[in-house]
């Protein structure tokens, strides 16, 4: 039988119990825009911290050190890589910069007559910032008693601080220090990769004369600074040589291995590894709340299974008229699914539109660029129609096998 | 389509057919057992033949078997035993898609409760076995408009069962019945739902068909209706008890 007849024969019928229809129908959209909200926001979150990353740390790569078989770079605060490890470091072919970075601390920092306790304080040279992260003034000098500040920690007194004004930094034996706020940055070139939002209020200084953690080198016998974790800016067109290269240094001579516990792993990551590492993370949950959605879509097919019965049972006496009058069984079969499907179609239809919408309102919530996910769209709208046939399967099966004497003489 | 008897068989039929080219139906010793717990027997060694063109009228108590006999000959049933040839067709033998294709096409069914379709129109209910039939949708429109004139209600195409008469549903029935230019009409106590006035116009409906060259079956309780007939078959407990002539009757 042709398709357009049982289509016309499903829309009678469909018309014919709107209410009920219209709740199916909105079984599937509650499923189908759950899936489509979840993919659309994690899509978005992707997306955004993603493109956070590359835009800024494309060239770079960190070192730092970390127990084996856990990358996790914030527990890598052991300060290992000497003075000694910087200039072995900035020798190797395809390096532009290298960027040590050390905490100082300290226990308060204040700012007129307002005191901020326990702030974090990052050594680090001038080549951190660059032109692109200077929002005002300029980059310390080494040896000068200046600060750069990030625009949170400017943002953090009450007066917002801004470049040319004084801060009082208190150190741990309770020394204090007179210093003058000279840029305010909105990131450092060579930091490790963290989103926007993740972003912590900081002070930067520069490593002479503010820091002092200090270990013997092995290879120069000496005493040096030493610092927890590098940067290195690298040719981007070089990185995985560089990178390699890199590694090679850190896991043969360095004195960072020499000063690492046995089971601490040298670790030189492009920020690409990072993107590839959060993406795969965000992708992760995304898919697992997805999945969730999924249950959803399920309850939505079996709302449809559950009225194609009802439906069956109802028309008992039009299948056997179909049957009487030529139908075989897989014309009966065909309606059926027809109708299934067209259900799932429809709310297929109506469930990505409301999906985005209601993901778009997610991501204005989390204040995330809204992006797509188109592959998850297309999945969901074929995963709705499929839903339609599946749970119309088996009533449509019964319909088909539905005896026409009998039916003709049911009510 | 594909499955079904072996070949032979086929054509074992097309050689009995053409031996008696001027028969539509043949029921050659059919018996019909339902396992309902016990065994009920509801046709008993039945042979009977309809030849085109003919009106034959089938009467019984109820509970006689005649309805189980117009179900095998419209090929909704099959037989325990026996076989049923309709139009060169052995029903008895078909597969069930074969036989949903007899339906359609070499059978026009008319009952008492008309089984119409209640959400589509007069015409599209009289196309109805033409969609069955793969026909294109102009071309059964067009077929399903003129039989719905022929049947006096070419003024009611586009209204759906619930906005017409008994009479009106019952002729849209016999206009569906008529639609794939059947061998055989069966019709099951037509006017049965009908008062006798309407009843009447349907039996001379059935009359002009039968002139016009249908075969028909018709099964009925009622005298006065089985005598529109050319032959009465009476049945009784699932036997034939007799064949009455009343050609050349009333009418």
């Amino acid at each position: 039988m042709d398709t357009g007849e049982s289509v016309r024969i499903t829309l009678r019928s469909i018309r014919a119990h709107k209410l009920r229809s219209a709740l199916t129908v909105v079984g599937v959209v509650i499923g189908i825009a759950s899936v489509i909200t979840f993919a659309t926001f994690g899509a978005s979150v992707e997306a955004e911290i993603v493109g956070d990353i590359e835009t800024s740390n494309a060239g770079n790569i960190y070192v730092f050190g970390t127990p084996s078989g856990d990358d996790d770079f914030d527990r890598t605060l052991q300060p290992v890589f000497t003075e000694h490890d910087i200039q072995e470091l900035e020798g190797i072919a395809g390096v532009q910069a290298v960027l040590p970075r050390g905490i100082v601390q300290t226990q308060s920092v204040q700012h007129g007559n307002q005191t901020l306790a326990r702030q974090q304080v990052t050594a680090t040279r001038p080549a951190s910032f660059t032109p692109g992260v200077l929002v005002e003034g300029r980059s310390f000098e080494t040896d000068e008693e200046a600060v750069v500040v990030n625009e949170r920690m400017a943002g953090s007194f009450s007066e917002n601080l801004t470049a040319g004004e004084r801060l009082t930094m208190t150190m741990p034996d309770g020394s204090e220090r007179n210093v003058t706020v000279v840029g305010v940055v909105n990131g450092t070139r060579g930091e490790v990769p963290v989103s926007e939002f993740a972003r912590q209020p900081r002070v930067y200084v520069p490593i002479d004369p503010f820091y002092e953690s200090v270990v013997e080198s092995p290879s120069a016998g000496v005493r040096q600074r030493a610092y927890p974790q590098v940067t290195l800016v690298v040719d981007p067109r070089e990185i995985p040589e560089t990178q390699s290269a890199i590694q090679t240094y850190l896991t043969g001579a360095s004195d960072a291995r020499s000063l690492s516990a046995d089971d601490t792993e040298l670790v030189a990551r492009s920020g690409n590894d990072f993107v590839e590492e959060i993406s795969d993370v965000i992708e992760r949950i995304t898919r697992f709340v997805t999945g969730i959605a999924v249950i959803a879509l399920v309850v939505g097919a079996i709302g449809i299974a559950n009225v194609m019965l009802v439906s069956v049972t109802e028309r008992t006496r039009e299948i056997g008229i179909m049957k009487a009058v030529g139908a075989r069984n897989r014309d009966v079969m065909q309606v059926f699914l027809v109708e299934a499907a067209l259900l799932g179609t429809i709310g297929s239809l109506l469930g990505v539109p409301l999906g985005l919408l209601v993901g778009y309102g997610a991501t204005r919530y989390a204040e995330v660029t809204f992006s797509l996910a188109p592959l998850w769209m297309a999945l969901a709208v074929g995963v709705g129609v499929l839903v339609g046939v599946v749970a119309g399967l088996y009533p449509a099966w019964r319909a088909a096998r539905v005896d026409p004497i009998d039916a003709l003489r049911h009510e | 389509m594909t499955e079904g008897e072996p070949l032979i068989a086929v054509q074992s039929v097309r050689v009995a057919v053409s031996e008696s080219a001027n028969t539509t139906v043949r029921v050659d010793g059919v018996s019909k057992q339902y396992d309902l717990g016990g065994t009920v027997t509801a046709l008993d060694d039945v042979s009977l033949d309809l030849s085109a063109g003919s009106y034959t009228a089938v009467m019984g108590p109820s509970g006689s078997g005649k309805s189980t006999l117009l179900n095998l000959i419209g090929g909704l049933d099959t037989p325990s035993s026996g076989q049923v040839v309709v139009n060169g067709q052995d029903v008895s033998a078909a597969s069930e898609a074969e036989r949903a294709d007899i339906r359609g096409t070499e059978v026009g069914f008319v009952f008492q409760t008309f089984n119409l379709m209640p959400r589509l129109s007069a015409v599209e209910n009289v196309a109805l076995p033409l969609v069955f039939d793969d026909w294109d949708r102009a071309r059964r429109r067009e077929r399903a408009r003129s039989l719905l004139s022929e049947v006096g209600l070419g003024d009611r195409t586009d209204h759906v069962p619930s906005e017409l008469s008994g009479g009106q549903r019952q002729r849209v029935a016999i206009a569906r019945a008529l639609s794939t230019d059947p061998a055989l009409i069966l019709a099951d106590e037509p006017t049965g739902n009908v008062d006798t006035e309407t009843g009447a116009q349907i039996l001379d409906l059935f009359d002009d068909l039968h002139a016009a060259g249908n075969t028909f079956l018709l099964v009925t309780h009622e005298r006065h209706v089985a005598e529109r007939a050319e032959r009465i078959v009476h049945v009784e407990d699932g036997h034939i008890q007799s064949v009455e002539d009343v050609s050349g009757g009333e009418h």
